[in-house]
């Protein structure tokens, strides 16, 4: 009796002790990193012209994935909670790459190239890319 | 005779053109928070990609990616985005039109916060709803940025998540704050 006792209880802790990291630990302190990730490797202007031509299609292909691309810095600047902002080239009047890096990059220079790695989240008139790092320059 | 109908022509063109002539601000990062009082926990979400339009006619839009929204809890992230939620695989995005009704009292010329209600559409899951929302423009040496609030009911957007009503609120707040360029 006293043994299925101790048991229970031990079987309770571990349970209390799962559900505490699984649903309030993990989800706040392991976030997804896409520099973990194998990006979809792709051109600015090859993912600007996928979107550009058949939206739906392009968010099959990208949306919510890791997309690794390469491009020509057209801007960099701030966003308004200081995050570096980099707009790549995608060879469409209207339409270019806009990615927001994880953390603030300084020495991008307009003009030249450059790789960044990052979650694809759709189209709006950019193609828009998130929680982005730099992987060559 | 021709020479006069000439100027006349070209005059109310260019009137025209000075009536119509309107200046656009905009910015690609604006940001849209959204919060919601819970008896668990508060949820709350920000995007900072938020492409957002003024003009000084008062024509207000903005238009956001659901898979923007980032939250400190990712496993809330991940319910938030499926299929009983924001579907955002089917809806990626969500947008406003509308004006700000009371244009008349901002002048955008003159450094200050004007009070500002507006009246427009929003568009979430694909479903277009008539919404009002309050809010303020600032001018501050020649930058102009814009809040607006916007109190919503899940409902009316063909969210149906199980919970909506008990632990989760039926109304929710969503603010945009945007510094134009």
């Amino acid at each position: 009796m006293k043994k299925m006792i101790i048991a229970g209880v031990a079987l309770a802790v571990v349970a209390a002790i799962g559900v505490w990291f699984f649903v309030f630990y993990k989800p706040t302190h392991f976030k997804r990193d896409v520099a973990d990730e194998k990006g979809i490797v792709v051109a600015a202007t090859a993912i600007v012209n996928a979107y550009v031509s058949n939206e739906a299609e392009a968010n099959k292909q990208f949306l919510n994935k890791a997309v690794e691309v390469t491009g020509e810095v057209m801007d960099v600047k701030k966003d308004q909670e200081g995050k570096t902002t980099v707009a790549l080239k995608g060879g469409d009047a209207f339409s270019n790459v806009f990615c927001t890096l994880k953390e603030t990059a300084t020495n991008i220079q307009g003009g030249t190239q450059i790789t960044i790695k990052g979650v694809c989240t759709g189209f709006l008139s950019d193609v828009v890319i998130s929680d982005a790092v730099i992987v060559a320059k | 005779m021709l020479k006069k109908s000439l100027l006349i022509g070209l005059l109310s063109v260019a009137a025209f053109i000075s009536a119509t002539a309107q200046k656009v601000y905009s910015t690609k990062t604006a940001s849209v928070k959204f919060y919601s009082k819970t008896p668990a926990e508060d949820i709350e979400a920000t995007n900072s990609q938020v492409d957002s339009k003024l003009t000084d006619k008062g024509q207000m839009r903005f238009n956001l990616l659901i898979k923007g929204f980032r939250f400190d809890n990712e496993l809330m992230q991940d319910h938030f985005n499926s299929k009983d939620w924001m579907d955002s695989d089917t809806y990626p995005k969500a947008g406003f039109v509308g004006t700000i009704t009371n244009i008349a009292n901002i002048n955008f010329a003159k450094d200050g916060t004007y009070p500002a209600t507006v009246s427009g559409v929003l568009t979430i899951r694909g479903i277009a709803q008539k919404m009002q929302a309050t809010g303020s423009v600032v001018v501050a040496k020649g930058k102009i940025s814009s809040k607006s609030v916007f109190k919503l009911k899940v409902k009316d957007f063909g969210i149906k998540g199980k919970d909506i009503g008990t632990s989760i609120a039926n109304e929710l707040e969503i603010t945009v704050i945007s510094k134009y360029d």
